[in-house]
């Protein structure tokens, strides 16, 4: 909202330079976003919470400058002017329903001079960045920013039977605004009608047909309390915004609603001459004033302050409020029209605390009193990260909403459960996102795109579906490799193209950091590998196919993504820690060559051989493998390192002969291989 | 030519050599076949019978010693002709390690802004994304249809009339009260949605930190002490604060708390719109409505919140001026962090 300088020094002896009051302003709560200088006055743009309606004027603001200053508040009282009986014109006004418009008032001026507004009212008007029309819609508009009651002037002329009726609109009745635009009105929307029509959307704009033109001669003006929840609603449905409607939706002053009346007719008659002939209001007549009690010490436990009880006594006086001692701390305060947001002892502690000033209040350290400090599933995140970032993988974020072409894209079909977004902006928010690897192709590709040779990428998010009368969030973590990654040895660079033992690698040592004993890769496609923890599938791993990625645009390149339940993986987690006895007594180690069928798993030649090797052999494991020219095709080489060891003395080489033997005679007879 | 200037020399002359074989030369010297010592034993004959014997003695220890020196020296040499050999490796070539990962920024912000509250005894809750309409407003004193909704645009799911994505953390608060007695020291780190209109500084997903306080006797002067404590730990011990009054829903009274511009250390520049001062985060004392919400007396129990933009944090802290980047994920970016 604008205000000027220099107008709200109609109100208030202020001595303060334009931008000494710009940072008091802001220091009391009315952010003062822009001050320039136009002509030779200052505007003032301030940022209006949506709690202060008193505020959208200048005299709202005035009355703050008067708290902050310690000035007097300028505000003198019309009188309504009395009108011979010969010269009272008969008003017809009806409100169909009370609490759509709780306070309606018309206002009869005749023969009024519609001409160009003289020079100060049109300066004051263009100031605050509003059009000048003519002398009678600029005085509305004047009294609008000066009073904060939005105002309309009609011709009365033009009203059928000269008659205002205040009525929901019927189905698909019609009006043309201000703005020149038709609009399509329903039940929901509040009107000012004459007799036959719709003549002005209540609160939000007038209508053409009835607007004051230069060959106005007779004009009704309106001031009145409409409901503000309606004029949100009515304001929303027509994607129409006005300073009216600002306005009425923050809830306007009903007393200021009378007040303003006068006051604009009070510059019609010495601006557009004409004579007062008549004035008619319904609804509320008598305003109750709400009391607050406000216990000084309360103030004081709260701000953690020690503000005197005359000290809040007169601050709150000086925001217009009417206080009275009650008892030695409490204070009896009388809640004015303009202040309808004051409800609670609290509102007031905050009043004080504004005017006395934030900056005043001290600062101090609470006890804090800590929680169960224990290690949570947000603690486990960070260690996934970490180990991770540890492995070469950068976190990414991506977002939880996603269009439906990117599931299309990544071959999910599922069309069940998938949460739709009801007001999304665009395409690329249109539902909840039921899987996670999806986003993380899409950010893979994008970074190929980019000439990124390798990409090591993870997220941990959750996914949605949709349950009967709930969604269902299930965090995940998801994995996604491309790319050759080059490192370094004292041979020179290597470079090693990521495969789906890449992943896995990065998952057996994320799975063994994490306690979890119990877990298992098993193949459930031909690109596809079941992840399992405790016998149960955790997850996937997944080697995109050429179809697949040709969907991203990604050519010729081995993609590996995998896809983790975090909730079954904390259930295998076990970070308990036992230390058993370092080996005192030196292994002997034995390798294995051989050529092996392709075919035949390593695992299980593992499992086979340790189970053969009992109690002596300790350890079987791969130590190289081999894949290529120098041996038939259809197998592969492979060396197998046993370590065999007692726990209670030194080995022998005799003793282990035996066992070796027969772990080698395993590996031909049940195996086939061939030892080389 | 006595024994003793003999052995003098010799290790005036070992001194003096650095390498293998100048070694070698003082060798021939003293011990070749034509050196000084088989000059020395050659000389034996020519002495009188009596000092012969003595004489002999001397000699032989002297060769003794000077094999002993020269062994020792020779030692000496080879490991630095070692070392000067290790010299040659050139170490402008590049060292040899396994390239590490990368956290993404706001998760460092967020790890670090909580780590903050965790040492003050906060304990750090998650809520889901996906909330009710009770908790993200009503619950909170935000009425259904008033421009203070304005703020908290939102976005709603198709056919779960009673459910939206939260826009903000703030829903947490009325689990966590709900869920449990005072006092209260928590923190809420999360995602939140939007419909806003996407430009360099609005997206419809971001993340905020909310945090609470709550017991008996929590002061609006412990909530300027607590985050003036945060806002140092963050951007440092020189930074200037300062407290405006502003209005939430949720909060009464309510604060919106500024530093002095990071950038421009308060004169003004174009991060800050010439202000001198940003904005870091929206605060006050728990309204007592939050609390008759959750079934807390407010005459008993006071307490504080605050919340703020975890990328508008990282946005200032590390000079990003365009939030898009967070999500697009580019490598280049997030391998900066």
């Amino acid at each position: 909202m604008k205000i000027t300088y220099n107008w709200l020094k109609d109100f208030v002896n202020l001595k303060a330079s334009p931008q000494e009051l710009a940072e008091k302003l802001t220091m009391a709560g009315l952010e003062v976003v822009a001050l320039e200088k136009v002509g030779g006055d200052f505007v003032l743009e301030i940022e209006i919470t949506s709690n202060r309606p008193d505020w959208l004027s200048v005299l709202g603001v005035a009355r703050e400058v008067g708290a902050i200053y310690g000035l007097k508040l300028k505000n003198p009282k019309l009188k309504e002017p009395k009108i011979k009986p010969n010269d009272l014109w008969p008003i017809k006004i009806s409100v169909s329903q009370k609490q759509d418009c709780p306070f309606y008032s018309g206002r009869i001026i005749s023969d009024v001079k519609v001409g160009s507004s003289v020079q100060w009212l049109k300066e004051r008007v263009e100031s605050l960045g509003c059009r000048s029309v003519n002398n009678i819609v600029d005085i509305t508009n004047y009294c609008l920013f000066e009073l904060g009651q939005p105002l309309h002037a009609f011709d009365l002329d033009k009203l059928g039977n000269r008659e205002i009726r205040v009525r929901r609109a019927h189905a698909d009745e019609k009006i043309v605004t201000l703005d020149g635009v038709t609009r399509v009105l329903g039940p929901e929307i509040l009107v000012i009608a004459d007799t036959q029509k719709p003549i002005a959307l209540a609160g939000i704009m007038g209508g053409k047909e009835t607007e004051v033109t230069a060959k106005t001669r007779n004009i009704l003006l309106e001031s009145a309390v409409f409901n503000p929840v309606l004029i949100r609603r009515a304001k929303q449905k027509l994607g129409l915004q006005s300073e009216s409607a600002y306005r009425f939706e923050r809830g306007v002053d009903w007393e200021a609603a009378s007040n303003a009346s006068l006051a604009a007719q009070d510059l019609i008659l010495k601006l557009a001459s004409g004579k007062p002939a008549g004035f008619k209001s319904l609804g509320v007549t008598k305003v109750t004033y709400p009391v607050i009690n406000l216990d000084v010490v309360y103030l004081n436990k709260v701000l953690g302050t020690a503000i005197t009880v005359l000290k809040a006594k007169q601050i709150l006086k000086s925001l217009g409020l009417q206080v009275q001692t009650k008892t030695r701390s409490i204070l009896n305060v009388k809640v004015p029209s303009f202040r309808q947001d004051l409800k609670l002892p609290v509102d007031l502690v905050e009043e004080v605390a504004r005017i006395y000033g934030y900056a005043k209040v001290p600062q101090t350290l609470p006890a804090v009193k800590p929680g169960q400090a224990v290690l949570d599933k947000r603690d486990l995140l960070g260690s996934i990260k970490n180990i991770l970032c540890g492995l070469g993988l950068s976190e990414a974020i991506t977002y939880s909403l996603i269009d439906r072409a990117l599931l299309k894209k990544s071959g999910i079909n599922a069309d069940t459960g998938i949460i739709e977004i009801l007001n999304p902006l665009s395409r690329e928010q249109e539902i909840l996102r039921p899987e996670l690897f999806p986003s993380l192709i899409r950010i893979l590709a994008y970074n190929l795109d980019q000439q990124q040779e390798q990409v090591s990428i993870f997220e941990i998010a959750n996914i949605f579906s949709g349950q009967a009368n709930a969604v269902a969030e299930k965090p995940l973590l998801g994995i996604a490799l491309c790319g050759a990654q080059g490192f370094f040895t004292k041979q020179g660079l290597i470079k090693d193209e990521i495969s789906l033992l890449h992943l896995k690698g990065i998952l057996e040592v994320l799975f063994s950091r994490l306690g979890i004993k119990n877990f298992d890769f098993t193949r459930q496609q031909d690109n596809k590998i079941n992840i399992m923890i405790n016998q149960k599938q955790a997850g996937f791993m997944l080697d995109l196919n050429p179809q697949e990625q040709a969907a991203f645009d990604i050519k010729n390149r081995q993609v590996v993504l995998a896809q983790v339940d975090l909730d079954k993986l904390f259930g295998g987690i076990n970070l308990g820690k036992k230390f058993s006895d370092v080996p005192k007594y030196p292994p002997i180690t034995r390798d294995i060559s051989f050529v092996i069928n392709e075919g035949i798993s390593v695992q299980e030649l593992l499992v086979a051989i340790e189970a053969k090797g009992l109690p002596l052999l300790k350890q079987a494991k791969i130590a190289d493998y081999y894949q290529g020219k120098q041996i038939p095709a259809g197998s592969k080489g492979l060396t197998i390192s046993c370590l065999y060891r007692l726990d209670s003395r030194t080995l022998t080489e005799a003793e282990i002969v035996p066992v070796h033997n027969s772990i080698c005679s395993l590996l031909e007879e049940r195996f086939g291989v061939q030892l080389r | 030519m006595d024994i003793n200037s003999i052995q003098a020399q010799i290790e005036g002359d070992l001194i003096k050599i650095d390498s293998i074989a100048g070694l070698e030369e003082v060798r021939v010297k003293y011990l070749g076949r034509k050196g000084l010592l088989a000059e020395l034993t050659g000389s034996i004959p020519n002495l009188p019978v009596e000092q012969r014997g003595i004489f002999g003695q001397q000699v032989n220890a002297l060769k003794n010693k000077l094999s002993g020196l020269l062994a020792e020296k020779e030692g000496i040499l080879k490991t630095k002709d070692s070392v000067f050999k290790k010299n040659n490796l050139d170490i402008g070539m590049p060292g040899i390690a396994r390239e590490l990962g990368h956290i993404h920024p706001i998760t460092q912000i967020i790890d670090e802004i909580c780590a903050i509250f965790i040492r003050m005894g906060f304990s750090i809750v998650e809520g889901p994304e996906v909330e009710t309409e009770y908790n993200n407003f009503t619950g909170l004193n935000i009425p259904l249809e008033h421009p203070s909704r304005d703020a908290f645009d939102t976005f709603y799911l198709k056919n779960y009339p009673k459910l939206l994505l939260r826009s903000h953390t703030s829903p947490v608060q009325v689990r966590a009260m709900k869920a449990q007695k005072p006092p209260l020291a928590i923190v809420v780190p999360g995602r939140v949605y939007r419909p806003d209109a996407v430009d360099a500084s609005h997206l419809f997903m971001f993340h905020q930190i909310e945090g609470f306080l709550v017991d008996k006797n929590i002061r609006f002067s412990d909530l300027k002490g607590i985050l003036e404590l945060f806002a140092k730990s963050v951007f440092g011990q020189d930074i200037k604060m300062r407290f405006r009054p502003h209005f939430f829903p949720f909060t009464e009274p309510s604060v919106e708390v500024d530093i002095s511009c990071i950038i421009c250390k308060g004169q003004g520049c174009s991060v800050c719109g010439r202000k001198g001062w940003l904005e870091i985060l929206g605060a006050g004392m728990i309204h007592p409505n939050v609390f008759k919400q959750v079934g807390y007396n407010w005459k008993v129990y006071t307490g504080f919140a605050f919340g703020m933009g975890v990328e508008r944090i990282a946005m200032l802290k590390y000079g990003i001026k365009d939030i898009r980047l967070f999500f697009e994920n580019d490598l280049r970016f997030l391998k900066q962090f």
